[in-house]
């Protein structure tokens, strides 16, 4: 089955882990009419291409991102959070 | 008459143990290795099975496990793959499908009748609704395969890992050299085969030719003496999933393997010519009658006729020649051949060639269960056959050896991109991904010095894949060496008028179906495929697939590249069920308390991962009756129940209040130390998803619970948050550390006091209130909560000392009858007191409004979660509301249940959510959505039962029982007090 | 009553065979079952160990004051001098267990009744179990997708991955000259997880063992 890398814990079979959806930029909820909220709650990115995912290492309870693309299934890097928002990922 | 040659060198055979076993009631015999089939022909047997559809007398076809014109019984083992199953002592067998015996199989009539049953013709046949019974209990009867005992016991076998750098998959002439070369290179291999001995082809595509045998010998002893090289014969590569992990399936259990690198070596199926009669006893491919010669020593014919069109025919004749075999004609379909080594041999033997024809028809022997003869005509130029030139040839066994087609199906599974070479008359790897290696005949490769050379070239270039230092280092992946010579003819269908010329043996599909279905419509390779069900039977297309695609090819006036094929899916032989079952693991999570629950004679349910239990029984008692008598003890005594399943989670740090009041509805930085609050939490569509209760410990530590079912899920998404966030807190969890205990009842302060030295006065120890002391001397937390709706004290300990507590509890309480409490009762006593749970009374899209509880949402806040949603939503009109309702206290016939739904008119206007019946109240209460038209509080509504029948509900106010919570009084205890003195 | 403060998440399983009772810090621990000597597979319950948890960004250096000798890199551990381990469980969060007779977690844990900033204590229940004998590797064959063949224990690494659908702390280690590995879980998977693995390991000749009968490295330290 597919491995994924946890940052942290290294390579693991897919079963070890949760997907938490692509990662999205919430909308200002102060400022963003209705509508717009309604898309960001139901609506999807389903065009394929290279994502940026949140995914746990269960066992672990280790949140990384991971960047996927999801036209191939493959993996191009994972990394944490925090790292990424430093801008040391 | 025995038709055993001899012994060869490297047969399979152990001619110093004999087997007996049982056949269709015939005993017979055969040599320990043998497998059925071969000791079936070895005595003389030709029947051997009967076919699918028409039940037609059937023999050996590939010997590989590519058909299964040979399915037997044995017991309770059915469907046995005769062609690749050893026979064993005491085997009592018997062919499936037949009626009446394979002999005389009584079902054979309906080949008189195949006319009226042309392709696809169930799906036209059958659609009168009366007479479907009567076809589908005859169909039963005279088609499927094999008879399931439902007394067969459930077997399970384990599983496991394995590991490796370079798997490669066929130990055959090129797998062999691929592995050598892998491992001199300093990778660790493990090579499979699924044959019970390596060598592949090399071992009896031999062309009577002995140098060959002596070279595949000598790889097979390096590979045997090289450490880096693990070998698994009798080892099935059953598919090819992400990452190089492939299942290995041996006959007593699957491994799953990581590889690094794969190199494939599967080779190729070889294909059957399509001719009348192709199917009778006695046709079969050459590659089958090589490995009965040279593995189980079994003559497969007195008189042959060998039907080519490759090299390999030549070899197939050779073969049977220096065996005894009488080669009375080859009947080459090209029309040109090329002088060779081979075409020399045979002639100076002289075994007459018939350039330029066919083999038009087989005829049968008098008793249609074997060959007597072939038929053979001329093919004109544009590969018609022309039977008015016809010769008939006496024979009792035809040959075929006309063409090859890779066995793949790992190939795609991985992903790689296949061409169709027109030289070759092969698809061939074009793409592969990172990894992904193949050699041989899969490849393309046929001849024999090239596939070690290919071999080897995959081999290296695995392991420079692996970082190895690899010189000279691979040039490119994909090489198709050198081609004088095509393998497969693109054309080896002889139509004839009367039929009976078979491309997919499985499934019973002759020539015609195909043009038939294409006409029809079905012209595209997925819908004839599923049309027609060619290559859908047990061996999926192996010896199938490619002939039918070079019909759709031809019909249509494409080229086999633009018809293309269909998906190859795992697995590529049938797995036993046993495997893929193995151990079973269903992780179950018991608290601490089992034990004493299951002493006490608990009934125990299945709440998520955990057990839990439902109720106590009392000797004598039913269900109902326990349940009511524990609700009853809390109500007016005490009881104790453990809670250890909820979620508990710990956040500390000067950020946790903040934390806490963005994942949940409510306020919690005003908290005061010591308190408890009811807590709210929503997802981001404003949805109801959990609740819990949030006791604060002191100003930077919170502890709080949450549902049994959303421990695990809550915990991963507040520590994402948490992650995204970044607050100053840290979130711990405590859920299976921590154990829990409620205990409930008037008398339940009294039961504690022994225990503690707490101050547990009212004004002390507020309702809501929290507190750390020490229990029994284990160091607790209480909370003082209303869930059950008595004065009761929920108490965290540590899991190991969970066991002490408890009974101290029980030993504490005994002057006040405490009673265990099950999960049942504690349903019940809260739906007294109206309260909400997550998940029953709440669904995927309820919103606070609908459950009543708003009172828990503070909007106001500057952020939580969910809260712009309601905002959003805040201005619809609410379509429900979750109301209290009360059956009539006389009513006695079946009570609602959970799901009912509440009609008004003819339209559903709602659902029952909870319902019970009440000790208390003595009557049914419960919970329900309806329309806020039906909401008000007096309204009667109808609940429809099961049986169609209505039963009427009045909204009542919630809680049902104390709705001032007088319970929490400290009057109610002096009450009792007074009433026990 | 007397029921014993500390019971193992597996007592009642373990009641139930053969041996010689004792108690290890105040919990009740089957010390020694005959002819268990030199099984294939052994498998002793170490839940008696005590134990604390603490994460958290000054978790690290916390520990550090307590005078515990912090990993450097995440998923190592070190032995700590009066017996027993500290493990790095990934970046910020440590699990320190004691051995047979130290005492240092519950120092710890009372050290840590009011946390300090950003150090976070975790209570550990774990069921802790030691596999000890010559076919471990062939149970964790059956039971864990990660290669116990290719880790290097000579670098001490701890492995976080999961074994029969549940969460698990692995450490492989030395011990007498001989390949130990010491698991930790949930201790309310406790009693499927012990009887899982003991299903195993008597399929390949072996079973429980008692606490007595690991190869802990010297009678004074008794560590890990």
């Amino acid at each position: 089955m597919k491995i994924m890398t946890c940052p942290i814990n290294g390579p693991r079979p897919i079963t070890e882990f949760a997907y938490g959806g692509e990662v999205r930029p919430m909308p200002d909820p102060n400022t963003v009419d209705d509508a717009t909220w309604a898309a960001y709650i139901y609506n999807r990115n389903s065009i394929p291409g290279i994502k940026q995912e949140w995914w746990c290492h269960v066992p672990s309870n280790t949140w990384f991102i991971a960047e996927r693309n999801t036209l191939t299934d493959e993996i191009l890097r994972t990394y944490l959070y925090a790292e990424a928002q430093e801008g040391v990922a | 008459m025995s038709h055993r040659l001899p012994p060869l060198p490297g047969e399979w055979i152990d001619r110093s143990q004999r087997i007996e076993f049982t056949f269709e009631g015939d005993r017979l015999w055969g040599y320990a290795g043998d497998i059925i089939t071969s000791a079936l022909w070895a005595s003389g047997r030709r029947t051997l099975g009967r076919s699918f559809k028409y039940h037609r007398p059937r023999g050996i076809l590939s010997l590989a496990n590519h058909d299964v014109n040979v399915l037997v019984q044995h017991g309770q083992q059915l469907n046995l793959r005769a062609d690749v199953t050893p026979i064993a002592a005491g085997m009592v067998l018997s062919a499936v499908n037949t009626n009446g015996g394979v002999r005389s199989d009584r079902n054979s009539v309906l080949d008189f009748f195949s006319p009226f049953l042309p392709v696809g013709f169930y799906y036209k046949a059958f659609h009168n609704r009366r007479w479907f019974p009567f076809w589908e209990r005859l169909i039963r009867n005279i088609s499927g395969l094999g008879a399931v005992d439902v007394s067969t016991p459930h077997l399970r076998t384990a599983k496991r890992y394995d590991f490796c750098q370079v798997l490669v998959i066929g130990a055959g002439v090129a797998g062999l050299a691929a592995a050598i070369a892998a491992a001199e290179a300093g990778a660790e291999v493990v090579l499979v085969d699924e044959n019970p001995r390596v060598g592949g082809s090399g071992c009896y595509q031999l062309g009577a030719d002995d140098r060959q045998a002596e070279q595949v010998q000598a790889l097979v002893q390096a590979v045997q003496g090289c450490d880096r090289i693990r070998v698994y014969t009798s080892t099935v590569a059953a598919g090819y999933y992400a990452d190089h992990w492939v299942p290995l399936v041996e006959p007593d259990r699957m491994t799953k393997l990581r590889a690094k690198a794969v190199i494939m070596a599967n080779g190729a199926y070889e294909q059957p010519a399509v001719f009348r009669n192709n199917d009778l006893p006695g046709v079969m491919l050459a590659s089958a009658a090589q490995r009965l010669i040279y593995r189980y020593a079994v003559k497969p014919m007195q008189r042959a006729v060998v039907f080519t069109a490759n090299r390999d025919g030549y070899r197939a004749a050779l073969d049977l020649a220096k065996h005894g075999v009488e080669v009375r004609a080859i009947v080459e379909l090209r029309s040109h051949l090329t002088a060779s080594e081979l075409t020399q041999a045979v002639t100076a033997q002289g075994m007459p060639i018939y350039l330029g024809h066919c083999l038009y028809e087989a005829q049968a022997s008098p008793a249609q269960d074997g060959v007597a003869a072939a038929v053979v005509c001329p093919v004109a130029a544009n590969g018609e056959p022309q039977p008015q030139f016809r010769q008939t040839i006496a024979c009792d066994g035809i040959v075929m050896s006309v063409g090859w087609a890779p066995a793949a199906n790992l190939l795609y599974q991985a992903g790689a991109k296949l061409r169709f070479d027109e030289s070759l008359q092969q698809f061939v790897p074009d793409w592969l991904p990172p990894g992904i290696f193949a050699c041989g005949r899969v490849n393309g490769v046929y001849n024999f010095q090239q596939k070690l050379q290919d071999g080897k070239r995959a081999g290296l270039a695995a392991a420079a894949f692996l970082g190895y230092a690899v010189t000279p280092t691979a040039a490119h992946s994909v090489w198709l060496g050198d081609r004088t010579e095509s393998p497969s003819h693109p054309w080896p269908i002889i139509e004839h008028p009367a039929g009976k010329n078979f491309v997919d043996f499985d499934e019973d599909l002759q020539y015609k179906d195909f043009p038939n279905a294409i006409q029809e419509g079905f012209d595209n390779i997925e819908l004839l495929k599923r049309f027609t069900t060619v290559g859908m039977g047990p061996s999926q297309g192996k010896h199938a697939n490619m002939n039918a695609l070079r019909i759709l090819a031809k019909i249509t006036g494409k080229t086999p590249g633009e018809v293309g094929t269909t998906t190859a899916r795992p697995f590529f032989h049938p797995v036993p069920m046993s495997h893929l079952a193995g151990r079973g693991f269903s992780p179950e999570r018991h608290t601490p308390l089992h034990e004493r629950h299951a002493a006490l004679n608990a009934k125990f349910m299945l709440a998520g991962m955990w057990r839990r239990p439902e109720y106590y029984q009392r000797p004598g008692k039913r269900r109902e009756e326990c349940i009511l008598a524990e609700a009853n003890a809390v109500r007016h005594g005490v009881g104790l129940i453990d809670v250890g399943t909820l979620g508990k989670l710990e956040l500390h740090g000067p950020d946790a209040a903040e934390f806490l009041e963005r994942v949940y509805t409510g306020r919690f930085r005003n908290l005061k130390v010591g308190m408890s609050r009811y807590a709210l939490m929503l997802d981001e569509s404003g949805v109801v998803i959990d609740d819990g209760v949030v006791a604060r410990f002191s100003p930077e530590q919170f502890y709080f619970t949450t549902t049994t079912g959303g421990a695990t899920a809550i915990y991963r998404e507040l520590s994402r948050l948490n992650t995204l966030w970044q607050l100053d807190c840290g979130l711990v969890n405590l859920t299976g550390a921590q154990a829990a205990v409620n205990l409930a009842g008037p008398d339940s302060r009294a039961v504690l006091a022994k225990l503690t030295d707490l101050d547990l006065s009212g004004a002390a120890f507020p309702y809501l209130g929290v507190r750390a002391a020490n229990v029994a001397g284990i160091p607790a937390r209480l909370m003082r909560v209303g869930f059950v709706g008595e004065w009761g004290y929920e108490i965290h300990v540590p899991a190991e000392s969970a066991p002490a507590l408890w009974d101290a509890l029980m030993a504490a309480g005994a002057d006040w009858n405490i009673t265990p409490f099950g999960v049942e009762a504690q349903r019940l006593l809260r739906l007294e007191k109206g309260h909400v749970i997550v998940g029953q009374d709440t669904d995927g899209l309820t919103t606070p409004r609908e459950a009543n509880l708003t009172w828990a949402i503070k909007m106001e806040k500057p952020f939580f979660v969910g809260q712009r949603s309601l905002q959003a939503i805040a201005q619809r009109p609410l379509k429900q509301i979750l109301v209290g309702f009360m059956l009539d206290p006389n009513y006695t016939g079946y009570p609602p249940q959970e799901c009912h739904l509440v009609i008004d008119g003819n339209d559903i206007a709602g659902r029952v959510t909870s319902v019970a019946y009440s000790p208390t109240l003595s009557r049914y209460i419960g919970l329900a959505y309806v329309k806020p038209e039906l909401a008000a509080l007096g309204t009667t509504f109808s609940i429809r039962l099961s049986d169609r029948s209505l039963v009427t509900a009045r909204v009542s106010p919630t809680p049902f029982y104390d709705p001032d919570n007088q319970r929490q009084q400290e009057t109610v205890l002096t009450t009792l007090q007074e009433v026990s003195i | 009553m007397n029921t014993p403060l500390r019971l193992s998440p597996i007592d009642a399983a373990l009641r139930s065979l053969q041996g010689h009772w004792g108690e290890v810090n105040g919990m009740p621990t089957l010390m020694h079952r005959p002819r268990a000597a030199h099984w294939p597979v052994g498998i002793a319950d170490l839940s008696s160990l005590t134990r604390f948890g603490v994460k958290g960004a000054n978790a690290a250096a916390w520990l550090s004051q307590q005078g515990i000798p912090v990993p450097q890199r995440p998923n190592t551990w070190r032995s700590l001098p009066p017996g027993g381990l500290v493990a790095r469980l990934g970046l910020t969060e440590f699990l320190i267990e004691d051995g047979l007779s130290s005492n240092v977690a519950p120092q710890l844990a009372a050290r840590c009744q009011t946390p300090p900033a950003r150090v976070y204590p975790v209570l550990r229940q774990d069921l802790a179990l030691a596999l000890v004998g010559d076919r471990t590797q062939e149970l964790l064959r059956q039971t864990c997708s990660v290669n116990f063949q290719a880790v290097d224990v000579s670098q001490h690494p701890v492995v976080l991955t999961s074994m029969i659908g549940v969460t698990v702390t692995i450490i492989p280690t030395e011990m007498a000259g001989q390949l130990v590995y010491r698991l930790w879980c949930d201790g309310t998977f406790g009693t499927y997880f012990w009887k899982t693995l003991i299903e195993m390991a008597t399929e390949l000749g072996g079973g429980a063992i008692g606490v007595e009968q690991v190869p802990f490295n010297t009678a004074s330290e008794r560590g890990v």
